[in-house]
């Protein structure tokens, strides 16, 4: 492209993002110039193309699987190992570490706070020499293929704050969420499947809840929006025909339709019409794409057997992982997996087994798959909860029982592909994990880091609403660069 | 290659600016203009740096006498009538890199420059953004002057009245005709959707048509305004702004007994209560003299703000949200400002100061809620037969005790049944020793524990109100004054049957003081609770102590307050006792705290009238008095974006210098005017003036010509076309199938909806499919959960409700053909439609032309006839071929859920465990045909499932 031309594709996103554009009018206008876009195959007009003509960085991910661990896993019994929680087991918090923090209403009342070393045994993983417990063996095993950072720390205490802070940026309700906010930005490489796809699973023990604003387009058009896929028949809702309609029956509606609405078009002359015809046949298409996506029934046997013996079950976590990787193929932007139920405030010990069993051996599995395939390198996979949990006990401590309330102040997650080093942990917390004593990671740095990944400037990645220029990351944020491969 | 296109680019941009300010200079008066000229510019090049969030060099240009100031050099950096040794003008154009501003960024251009020096010379007037001057009196352009500037005579017998004049003005300025009106069968279906939400009936449509009366369309104008559907179509504007939903917002979003709110409104809209009455009381209800049930449901307007139930949640952190959210949806939903802006700093753009946020703040920080799961405050409604009782307490208050023949007493102790506040809740105890507040809900202490009720007035308040959950026997409550073993002031036995609200006595006592209350059980075990409580009320006791029938009447008040009724989360003022003080936050944050402050509204909108209260009734004075700048032009600009796609000012929710300018500055100005002075602040009236237009009456026909110069139909040289909205668009495909029900009012009700889509944890709620009619009723009425609103609605840009939402962004997307073509409400719809097509003729043309013209009011052309016959007969042959499709097709769609998903909870899914007994709501009879014509009714329901997916029927023409 001439420099002319990119020149005046620069002042049309620049323009876009200046101005309060919610219509798809810059975005057409920046096709019409003949700027990249990234999605060569959508028609000029078609709103899935992203705002952004062209990316901030050269991008080193193309998509995201993102694994959250809803309840906030617990960082001392999976990744943090203390050896001074076990010299001061039942010993109450020291005040100086504490120092103030402020606690959530469930213990706040305690009496006092005696320290809980983990009873999961520790050991050095790999040639990074990662610190796993024995609780994820099948994670300890690819070690060396993940990034993990030790010092998350974000600001909310309770779940339905801290989630959504993570997923939108901000703790109040009505932020786009982050895969929102790259299906605005960076378009659709698919065209027959939803950019932002959501998979839910839950553990055994009976979680804390979830809701659908988590993937909520906020004030983004709402073609931005989550799609969840559910386990049923119907793995998006409305997606079958009614009985009696067949796809030849459908197909016939679907042409005489648009004969009809193009009648429409001719008297009429609202362009509208015919983005309202692409659509329907891009509803056609999703017909017939999403339950391609959601067949299990081609894999071979020894990928369920990768994945575990869930994987054959749908709606379970490892099903959802192996789903994660076929979408990926698919080149859906952004994948949201949510598993429920690490919010262990009592029985920890036999509750963090059940939903580490759940996880361990399919998140493993979907980074050595994603490997093999050669997707791993521009898929970013990201596995990590809202918060951590506290080093004492919530209620009674006794040897071989304990809970933990939630904890702001560090907590670990992983990640591993898409332009991420492997091998390698970042950040530090005190001997206490209590508190950071290196790199700290905050919420907002993780989602400068992740979009910087994507080729997005996170600082110039804007929504003009209500007067106001709003980001993914707020007002703060800053790109880890040495956690960047 | 670099240096190469950072010339290319400033060429293109000096060439840009130069074309932009010879447009700028051909109409720029000699002086320069603070508002349209200056104020731009130094938002778009210096405000960042030098404004409401950072001010460096202490220099901010967002009031003048910070612009004037001395800044940290030690002089002024703008001094009024000398540009040359002006510090502001010295940096922009110096050529010293270090100096040069803005620091960063292109430097300014020659022109802005010259712009910035005239103006100081000229004396640096500051101007007023226009949004901030009130409106003025002003006439409509003369049509004869409009005559003298059009080439035809016809553009001025266009004008049907005075929005018409402005609106053709500025079409002559740029040489635009506007367009015939549309015809009657589409301008008809037209308002009939924008004023009662519906299509109209055939009935209706026919006699427009055939009425050559020139008040013809004034009439069906009329008609709808009286409709009662009116009020349920404004309501669901409303409720956007409102927030309105009935569940509470957060984590497992448990239910919220709200509707009557929504039922206020409806009733509001359709007796056409003025905007400064419906105002005034949604604010300040509960502070008008003798407040009504109705005043007190009104304020239920700020109570749809969510309340976080979850475990841990400290409620002082969520009160402290809902009063956050309860003043930016003031200034959002009235003044059309953005003022979260300066929950952290001063207004980045608009001359609104940090503090400014706090004052405003005061208003509404002294409500008594406080996220407690009770959402208390609440308005009980009694059935008629307790109300009787409460009317007898009023009659023995009348007649009896001190307050003997005080109407007024008798009142108040009648509103305390209704509402019975001031409550303390569990967390408003302190020094809680040996006890929990369980779920951070409940006070619970354990036997020997104790906790402490600070600087409490006792004074005048002998009775003692509890709300228990339960209670172990043998144990006792003691109350004691000043510390766990100081003077006894009641003593509260404990038994099983200790629950509910329960009343004692309390010694009597004057002033404040610090309340231990210490709990005892001898014979429980420590670890066990001695009871539990939701919260208590000091009060006063029932007058006429000791007369005969004291007894009975006492039990008859306890017996009211045991009493749930219908309870309405309401707005109920803080007494003096249970005052709060409100402090500025520094940089938001609510932990800490800066000065204190009062309420007040900001200076630059005028102070609060000199006699107002300064409570929430004075604030809402002012937001209605007529010196507000913003509040009419808001109004009035709203229901002209509701009507025209469109806002004057597109950004219904900015009229700050940062929003759009208005398209047609002066019509604004004259509807505002209008809306306050002639129409007395009548809604009806508003938008009766605004449907009677001709601009509103014109085709939505567009040219090529005329998109390329007006794509979004700014100028209005056509009538508006736009897809419909998410309740109109469920409502007319049951208003056209004849499935619609018309009832009114009520509970939420639960249509339809797939299994699975409520992804419930723990909140025992479920969505159980309403019985009968309640299925058909309209979207206002569905039920809303912040969590998971109704999908199809979503699909088609519900917002959540969970925040205000001035604005909803239309999209188009696969998600929403999936919903038309697929959903079983909507086939439901189709089966009905092809069922009522069938009866109406033998004849296929016939029936294919009713169908038509049954969804969309006009006759259908004959080449959409051919093509909706060889859809037929296509799918007619396939049934033929296929016959054991055909009562697939015209089976209940519901059914089509029930059996959705298989196995749901072994898989350890997320799909909703479903009764399936309670699932089969529906025992819809088939739809009768026999054998010769199901095929036929199976094709027209294909034919007509295809009529409701058309274009031009999901848009409003």
């Amino acid at each position: 492209m001439d420099i002319l031309n990119e020149h005046y594709c620069q002042m049309n996103r620049r323009h876009f993002l200046s101005k309060l554009s919610l219509g798809v009018g810059s975005a057409a206008l920046g096709s019409l110039l003949g700027c990249t876009a990234n999605s060569a195959s959508l028609p000029e007009n078609d709103p899935l193309n992203g705002i952004l003509n062209s990316t901030h960085f050269l991008p080193k991910a193309k998509r995201v699987i993102y694994l959250f661990q809803s309840g906030g896993p617990s960082q001392m019994d999976l990744f943090d190992y203390k050896p001074m929680l076990k010299k001061m087991q039942g010993q109450d918090l020291p005040e100086s570490v504490r120092n103030g923090q402020r606690l959530t209403g469930m213990t706040a009342g305690q009496s006092s706070f005696p320290l809980a070393s983990s009873i999961f045994d520790f050991k050095q993983r790999g040639q990074s020499g990662a610190w796993v417990s024995d609780l994820m063996p099948h994670v300890a095993e690819i070690a060396d293929e993940l990034c993990f950072v030790k010092s998350m720390h974000t600001e909310a205490i309770n779940h339905d704050p801290a989630i959504t802070f993570f997923q939108t940026g901000s703790q109040q309700p009505g932020r786009p969420s982050m895969g929102s906010w790259l299906s605005y930005g960076l378009g659709s490489d698919n065209k027959n499947l939803p950019n932002f796809i959501v998979l839910l699973s839950r553990g055994a023990q009976r979680p804390q809840p979830i809701y659908s604003r988590l993937w909520g387009n906020g004030f983004l058009p709402s073609l931005h929006q989550g799609v969840q896929f559910r386990s049923g028949k119907d793995p998006v809702l409305y997606l079958n025909n009614p009985d009696g309609i067949t796809s030849t029956s459908r197909r016939k509606v679907l042409d005489h339709l648009a004969h009809l609405n193009q009648i429409r078009m001719d008297d009429f002359g609202d362009p509208e019409i015919q983005s309202r015809i692409s659509q329907y046949e891009m509803a056609y298409r999703m017909q017939t794409s999403v339950p391609d996506a959601m067949d299990l029934s081609e894999e071979p046997d020894e990928v369920f057997d990768l994945y575990g013996p869930d994987s054959r079950k749908p709606g379970t976590y490892a099903a959802n992982c192996l789903l994660a990787r076929r979408l990926a193929e698919r080149d859906v932007k952004f994948i949201q997996l949510y598993h429920l139920g690490w919010d262990q405030h009592s029985d920890l010990p036999r509750d963090i087994s059940l939903q580490s069993r759940d996880t361990d051996q399919a998140s493993a599995a979907l980074i050595k798959d994603l490997k093999r395939r050669g997707l791993l390198e521009d898929t970013l996979v990201v596995w990590g909860g809202e918060f951590g949990r506290t080093n004492y006990s919530q209620g009674t401590l006794t040897e071989d029982n304990y809970g933990r309330d939630h904890h702001p102040r560090c907590f670990t997650i992983w990640m591993a592909g898409g332009g991420i080093k492997s091998g390698i942990t970042y950040g530090e917390t005190d001997e206490f994990s209590y508190n950071i004593v290196k790199d700290p990671v905050h919420v907002h740095d993780f989602q400068a880091t992740m979009l910087y990944l994507l080729g997005i400037d996170h600082e110039k990645f804007t929504f003009k609403h209500q007067g106001r220029r709003y980001r993914l990351t707020d007002v703060s944020g800053h790109v880890v660069k040495d956690i960047i491969a | 290659m670099k240096l190469r296109r950072k010339i290319l680019l400033s060429g293109i941009l000096l060439i840009s600016l130069g074309a932009y300010f010879l447009f700028f200079f051909s109409w720029k008066q000699e002086e320069v203009d603070f508002s349209t000229e200056i104020k731009p510019l130094l938002n778009k090049h210096c405000i960042t740096c030098h404004g409401g969030v950072k001010k460096n060099g202490k220099f901010s240009v967002l009031f003048r006498h910070e612009a004037m100031d001395t800044t940290e050099s030690g002089k002024p950096a703008i001094i009024p009538g000398d540009a040359d040794h002006s510090e502001l003008i010295h940096r922009i154009t110096s050529n010293d890199p270090e100096e040069r501003m803005p620091s960063e960024g292109e430097p300014l251009s020659k022109e802005e420059i010259q712009l910035l020096k005239d103006w100081i010379d000229q004396g640096a007037k500051w101007g007023e953004h226009w949004a901030y001057k009130k409106p003025e009196k002003l006439s409509p352009p003369d049509v004869e002057t409009l005559a003298a500037s059009t080439s035809a005579d016809q553009e001025t017998s266009w004008i049907k009245n005075d929005i018409d004049k402005f609106i053709l003005e500025k079409l002559n300025e740029e040489s635009l005709q506007p367009s015939a009106e549309a015809d009657r069968a589409t301008l008809i279906r037209r308002v009939s959707f924008d004023l009662i939400g519906l299509p109209p009936s055939p009935e209706d449509v026919k006699a427009f048509e055939s009425d050559n009366s020139p008040e013809a369309y004034e009439k069906v104008v009329d008609k709808l305004l009286a409709s009662p559907h009116y009020g349920e179509r404004w309501a669901s504007m409303w409720m956007d702004l409102a927030r309105y939903a009935d569940t509470r917002g957060y984590e497992k979003d448990s239910y919220r007994n709200i509707w009557k709110y929504r039922d206020w409104l409806i009733n509001a809209f359709n007796h056409d209560m003025p905007f400064d009455q419906f105002t005034i009381e949604q604010l300040a209800g509960d502070l008008l003299p003798n407040p009504s049930p109705e005043l007190y449901v009104a304020t239920a307007f700020h109570r749809n703000t969510m309340n976080n139930d979850e475990g841990g949640t400290d409620n002082e952190e969520f009160r402290v949200a809902e009063v956050i959210d309860r003043v930016n949806t003031t200034w959002e939903v009235w003044q059309g400002t953005t003022f979260s802006c300066i929950q952290c700093h001063s207004h980045p753009y608009d001359p609104f100061t940090h503090d400014e946020y706090y004052k405003f703040f005061a208003f509404f920080n002294n409500t008594r809620d406080e996220d407690t799961f009770t959402e208390s405050p609440n308005y009980k409604e009694f059935s008629s037969e307790d109300e009787e009782k409460v009317d007898d307490i009023k009659n023995w208050i009348t007649h009896h005790g001190s307050a003997k023949e005080n109407k007024e007493k008798a009142e108040e102790i009648a509103r305390f049944i209704h509402i019975t506040e001031p409550k303390v809740h569990p967390h408003n105890f302190d020094s809680l020793t040996n006890g929990t507040h369980a779920d951070t809900k409940f006070l619970v202490v354990y036997p020997g524990g104790f906790c402490r009720l600070k600087d409490f007035n006792l004074t005048g308040k002998t009775r003692l109100l509890i709300s228990f959950g339960w209670a172990l026997p043998n144990g006792t409550i003691e109350i004691r004054k000043e510390s766990t073993e100081g003077e006894l002031i009641a003593k509260i036995p404990l038994s099983d049957n200790t629950k509910g609200v329960l009343a004692y006595d309390l010694k009597k006592e004057e002033g404040e003081h610090n309340l231990y209350f210490v709990f005892k059980n001898k014979h429980a075990e420590p670890t066990k609770g001695v009871c539990s409580i939701n919260w208590m009320v000091f009060t006063e006791p029932l007058a006429g102590s000791g007369e005969a029938g004291f007894e009975k009447i006492q039990q008859t008040y306890l017996d009211l307050l045991n009493t749930e009724g219908n309870p309405t989360p309401i707005m109920f003022e803080n007494k003096p006792d249970f005052h709060r003080n409100t402090y500025v936050f520094s940089r938001g944050n609510w932990l800490v705290r800066d000065k204190q402050v009062e309420p007040d509204v900001p200076a630059t909108l005028g102070g609060l009238p000199a006699d107002a209260p300064k409570n929430r009734l004075g604030l809402a004075h002012w937001i209605v008095s007529e010196e507000n700048p913003l509040t009419a032009r808001v109004t009035v600009n709203r229901f002209w974006e509701q009507l025209f796609g469109k806002g004057l000012v597109e950004t219904l929710e900015d009229f700050g210098s940062q929003g759009e300018t208005p398209s047609h500055p002066e019509l604004l100005d004259w509807l505002a005017w209008q809306f306050m002075h002639e129409n007395d602040w009548s809604m009806k009236a508003l938008l009766k003036q605004m449907v009677m237009s001709a601009t509103y009456r014109q085709s939505s026909e567009v040219s090529l010509a005329l998109l390329e110069t007006d794509p979004a139909n700014r100028l209005l040289a056509r009538g508006p076309r736009f897809r419909l909205n998410a309740e109109q668009i469920r409502d007319q495909v049951l208003a056209v199938s004849g499935l619609l029900s018309d009832k009114m009012y009520g509970e939420s009700v639960m249509p339809l909806q797939p299994n699975g889509v409520w992804q419930v944890v723990y909140s025992g709620e479920s969505w159980n499919t309403s019985q009968g009619e309640d299925q058909y009723r309209r979207a206002v009425y569905t039920y809303w959960r912040r969590t998971s609103p109704y999908p199809s609605m979503v699909s088609f840009d519900a917002p959540s409700r969970e925040f205000c939402t001035t604005r909803r962004v239309s999209t188009n997307t696969p998600l929403q053909a999936l919903v038309t073509l697929n959903d079983p409400v909507y086939f439901e719809a189709a089966q009905q439609l092809a069922s009522n097509m069938l009866t109406t003729s033998d004849n296929l043309d016939e029936q294919l032309k009713a169908g038509y013209k049954r969804v969309l009011f006009r006759e259908i052309s004959d080449n959409k006839l051919e093509e909706l016959k060889i859809l037929y007969n296509e799918v007619k042959q396939y049934y033929r071929d296929n016959p054991e499709a055909i009562q697939e097709v015209l089976s209940d769609p519901a059914s089509f859920f029930e059996n959705t998903d298989e196995k749901e909870d072994e898989n350890g899914g997320m799909e909703q465990k479903i009764d399936r007994e309670e699932q089969k709501v529906r025992q819809k009879e088939k739809i009768p045909c026999d054998q010769d014509d199901c095929y036929q009714l199976a094709a027209l329901t294909v034919a007509a499932n295809t009529l409701l997916n058309l274009d031009e029927f999901i848009t409003k023409e």
